[in-house]
């Protein structure tokens, strides 16, 4: 059986996080020795971007029903083409809607799903690919494999990195016009959240405070070392959640916004496992605390022991001197 | 009268879960076992539903047999009854598995108007159970919900998306997933636990519900956990001693070399 399955597949519903699907799929699907296919639903692309990031093969579907992520409806359309191409291999990206859609699609095809997969690697006959999760809470990483295809997995935007656009590459748009029933579920409205600043996944230096803060009117400082640096705010679970500080999607940690910036600072934020889980994808981590023994010093690249109320407005201090001395 | 299955996880306590650098193993011992916290919101919602237009909630849980204590404390919040699906044959269910049990059991039951359920468990993470359910039992699902009002047939639900809110309509019967945020779960009474102790609880074994040992479990499982390891971050961990006049510029000097910051 598993010998018919071939091809690595990568869907999402938004276009840089199948890039960055794209990227991992093209290792793998070299690893692989077969082909590389882009699924594009919305009708947003002519398939040409996916090309020259890496696919071989885009097929598109195009029908008035899917403009708008629908579960069921998205779920008819891959399914037509997972049982006529019989793909090896489908990633799908973990958005919210990505992270509805996947079990339900492979629940459908029964087969196996690993949801926000962090690592993906070939097993050494090159049949299955391994794939890490973490677990309980950030305590433990597990390995995962599936016993049946395709193997799906979702994962997150920003573990892996886009190929640079090539416009050289050659590549076959295919159409495809399956089957879709109607949706069981009518959207009545969409309200757009309302973006203040840059969002926490999108963010490059995101600048993040606990309860070291201890008025609601101390975030002053944090406010103004976020602007010096040009970073986005983000908080621990008890700031968002218990005092009400910041919004429930600033909070950062396993259950909250699972994050991969450049630089990612932590004032005041003791570091349970959690929120230490949420950071993990980070390049550099800061940790700047007064208890010496906080756990967050254990995952951090730099550390300060040392009142937040003097670091912070010393470290301000420090980038707006090095703008000046340019 | 609407009837409300509600889907309950019993899960150890996650933030106190640690562990032990020389076994390389995960520390349960000692920890509390709890109700997974969205469902928690899933049996609060369940029990608003049936305060505000009358009918019956029934609480159901996969586990072992300490998963009695989770539905125990779904029926002192105000369930009215419940099942506990217990089995050796179904330790080591993937997703997959585990929604072929919940799915036999809400064909026993037959008679439902809505499956309510928590976005995510807190041990695992997978947001895989709801949606494989409703696949299974051919239901509309409607994830991620903030709020849910009922009307006759109808269900409005309004949902909470990584960049819009969005309110949608879908019929009944359906699964609908909970977020933390769709409302704050009731601590029961003390005369509520007491009462509690009165209610049914079912246990159904792999038998009760037909059940083949080929279809639950490791066995019935599409996906494998092949290791588990110790999660460890590799990290530099250089901690910067002295004066906040001298770590400060140290700080920011260092971070200006990693490439991560830019001179303003």
């Amino acid at each position: 059986m598993s010998q018919e399955n071939k091809g690595v597949w990568v869907f999402s519903e938004l276009p840089t996080l199948a890039y960055e699907l794209l990227g991992k799929g093209r290792t793998l699907a070299d690893n692989l020795g077969t082909e590389l296919v882009a699924v594009s639903i919305d009708g947003n692309t002519d398939g040409h971007d996916y090309i020259q990031r890496g696919a071989d093969r885009v097929f598109l579907v195009n029908d008035p029903a899917l403009t708008t992520f629908q579960v069921d409806s998205y779920a008819d359309a891959i399914t037509a083409l997972v049982n006529e191409n019989k793909p090896d291999v489908l990633l799908i990206g973990a958005t919210r809607n990505g992270l509805e859609f996947a079990p339900r699609l492979a629940e459908r095809l029964k087969t196996g799903c690993v949801t926000e997969a962090t690592r993906l690697e070939l097993d050494a006959e090159k049949k299955f690919v391994l794939l890490d999760r973490v677990t309980y809470g950030g305590n433990l990483t597990e390995t995962h494999i599936s016993r049946s295809k395709p193997q799906i997995a979702t994962v997150a935007k920003g573990l892996f990195s886009p190929l640079q656009a090539d416009p050289s590459r050659k590549g076959e748009v295919v159409k495809s016009n399956p089957t879709i029933k109607p949706s069981a579920v009518k959207i009545l409205e969409t309200k757009p959240k309302s973006a203040k600043g840059i969002r926490l996944t999108d963010a490059s230096i995101i600048v993040s405070f606990g309860r070291g803060v201890r008025k609601k009117e101390d975030m002053a400082i944090i406010e103004e070392f976020a602007k010096t640096v040009g970073g986005a705010i983000g908080c621990s679970r008890p700031i968002a959640e218990d005092l009400h500080w910041m919004p429930v999607d600033q909070y950062v940690g396993l259950s909250g916004q699972k994050v991969n910036p450049k630089l990612y600072l932590a004032f005041g934020i003791s570091g349970q496992i959690q929120h230490q889980t949420g950071i993990r994808g980070s390049r550099i981590i800061v940790a700047i605390n007064n208890d010496p023994k906080a756990p967050i010093f254990e995952t951090s690249d730099y550390g300060i022991v040392g009142d937040l109320y003097q670091v912070i407005p010393a470290l301000t201090n420090a980038v707006k001197q090095l703008g000046k001395a340019q | 009268m609407v009837k409300v299955i509600v889907l309950v996880k019993q899960v150890y306590q996650s933030a106190d879960l640690k562990v032990d650098r020389s076994t390389k193993s995960l520390v349960t011992q000692g920890v509390a076992r709890v109700i997974s916290e969205t469902d928690k919101n899933a049996i609060e919602e369940a029990i608003k539903i049936k305060e505000k237009l009358g009918g019956k909630v029934t609480a159901i849980s996969m586990g072992p047999p300490e998963a009695k204590e989770a539905l125990r404390e779904a029926l002192a919040m105000g369930a009215d009854e419940s099942c506990l699906l217990t089995d050796p044959l179904f330790e080591g269910s993937d997703a997959h598995a585990t929604a072929n049990v919940l799915a036999a059991a809400i064909t026993k039951i037959v008679d439902y108007d809505v499956i309510l359920c928590g976005t995510y468990s807190e041990d695992l993470f997978a947001f895989q159970v709801g949606p494989r359910l409703a696949e299974i039992c051919n239901l509309p699902q409607i994830t991620y919900a903030t709020g849910i009002t009922l009307d006759g047939p109808k269900v409005t639900v309004e949902r909470d998306l990584e960049n819009e809110h969005q309110i949608v309509e879908g019929k009944l019967p359906c699964l609908i997933s909970v977020t933390r945020e769709i409302n704050e779960p009731r601590l029961p009474t003390l005369m509520a636990i007491m009462a509690a102790s009165k209610k049914p609880m079912n246990t159904w074994t792999a038998a009760d519900l037909g059940l083949d040992k080929e279809e639950v479990g490791f066995n019935g499982s599409l996906v494998e956990v092949l290791r588990s390891a110790v999660s460890v971050g590799e990290r530099k961990r250089i901690m910067l001693q002295g004066e906040v006049a001298e770590t400060a510029p140290q700080l920011v000097k260092a971070l200006l070399q990693e490439g991560v910051l830019k001179a303003s």
